[in-house]
């Protein structure tokens, strides 16, 4: 290997901004990428490099003077340089630019038509796909919806809500979103969906939870009560002797998943009369619960 | 072959803030959508190569683009040349030998 002095064009007493400014300069004239058809370049560039690395390095290129270490071994391996992809096959480019030559396209002999043809290739990219988002009712997401989404830059998107949809969940409308720069195909419309939370209703994946507030009666002699689903409501049976926590489980009124659909899991939760009942205090006056019965037992110190 | 963003920040030693940035001044345009970029190894070489300007070569950001695009012209001009190269190879081995008659 040469002197890498030689290579950089500095003086062996350089200093080490004189060494940068060298490599900086040598650097810029050869650098492969700024020279796609000088085959040469790319050897001179790995010489300069190799240099470079052995003399900016302080400690290395002391060791370098005093002969303790030679020039070779200096080249660092490098990956592919970005002239060897720029080169790959015509159109579909995704960094295509017919800017260098769009005017000689414009005429009409033999070498105008070959021009427009790779033109019509560097303008056959794909549009942008644009991203959007669009918040939902609940009820919309568990039961499927159509919606309209007013774009920002004008113009509206009916959006199809498919019934089951999950929060954060991406919609793609093919071909919806920006066109061609050229000719090529428009880009996608990506919708990410937002959930608003309900009233009353909650929502694990596909299961709809519900907290129903019953009357003591209701509970402690059981009854058939309307309970509100997403679907609208059903009459369910509380069971005699239900308690706050106890929980009703409704199949297939959740929301829709692959092969069926969730459940509706309603918690019960017993509410006493709002205002005094003098009744219900002359009862309890009397009654005492089962001998024993201490519902606070399980956080005894 | 596709590279997903992390191995694409891996192996071109960027943080994601610089490739924020690089994507969206255009020098770089990822396949897919901006949630879920696909990177290939042209995309690679190419953010070498921006590396090597900014700070092999000591060029500013501005200058960056600059350069990028009469690159990509560069590349366009020479893509165009070598169709044009092969048309008129076939348009001779087509016709006859000019030089003959």
């Amino acid at each position: 290997m040469k002197d890498p002095y030689e290579i950089l064009g500095v003086a062996k007493t350089a200093s080490a901004d004189d060494i940068r400014k060298a490599y900086r300069r040598l650097a810029k004239k050869w650098h492969p990428d700024l020279n796609p058809g000088n085959k040469s370049a790319e050897e001179r560039f790995k010489e300069l490099s190799a240099a470079n690395e052995l003399l900016s390095d302080a400690d290395k290129r002391k060791r370098f003077d005093s002969g303790e270490i030679d020039a070779s071994g200096a080249e660092k391996p490098r990956q592919q340089y970005y002239k060897d992809y720029a080169r790959e096959g015509a159109g579909g480019h995704p960094y295509d630019n017919a800017g260098g030559f769009a005017d000689f396209a414009e005429g009409d002999d033999v070498l105008a038509e070959l021009f427009r043809r790779h033109a019509r290739q560097a303008r056959r990219v794909r549009g942008q796909d644009l991203h959007y988002r669009l918040s939902v009712e609940f009820l919309d997401a568990v039961n499927g919806a159509t919606r309209r989404l007013s774009l920002p830059e004008g113009g509206v998107l009916d959006v199809t809500i498919p019934s089951g949809i999950q929060e954060g969940q991406v919609l793609r409308l093919r071909g919806k979103g920006a066109p061609s720069p050229g000719e090529g195909e428009a880009g996608d419309a990506l919708v990410e969906i937002s959930i608003n939370p309900h009233k009353f209703f909650r929502r694990e994946g596909h299961d709809i939870h519900l907290e129903l507030p019953v009357t003591l009666s209701e509970a402690v002699l059981g009854a058939r009560i309307k309970v509100p689903t997403p679907a609208g409501p059903v009459m369910v049976a509380v069971p005699k002797g239900s308690n706050t926590g106890s929980m009703l489980r409704l199949k297939g009124k959740g929301a829709s998943k692959p092969g069926g659909r969730g459940d509706e899991l309603v918690t019960l939760k017993v509410m006493l009369p709002l205002e005094a009942d003098t009744e219900l205090d002359a009862f309890l006056s009397k009654w005492s619960p089962g001998q024993g019965y201490d519902p606070r037992r399980g956080m005894q110190p | 072959m596709i590279i997903s963003k992390l191995d694409f920040l891996f192996r071109a030693e960027l943080d994601q803030e610089t490739l924020d940035l690089w994507v969206e001044e255009e020098w770089l345009v990822p396949a897919g959508p901006a949630t879920d970029p696909a990177f290939s190894e042209a995309d690679l070489a190419r953010a070498q190569l921006i590396r090597d300007l900014m700070h092999d070569l000591g060029v500013n950001q501005e200058g960056v683009g600059v350069i990028l695009s009469l690159l990509d012209q560069v590349h366009g001009l020479r893509r165009a040349m070598t169709g044009l190269r092969q048309a008129l190879r076939e348009n001779t081995a087509e016709g006859a030998d000019p030089g003959s008659t």
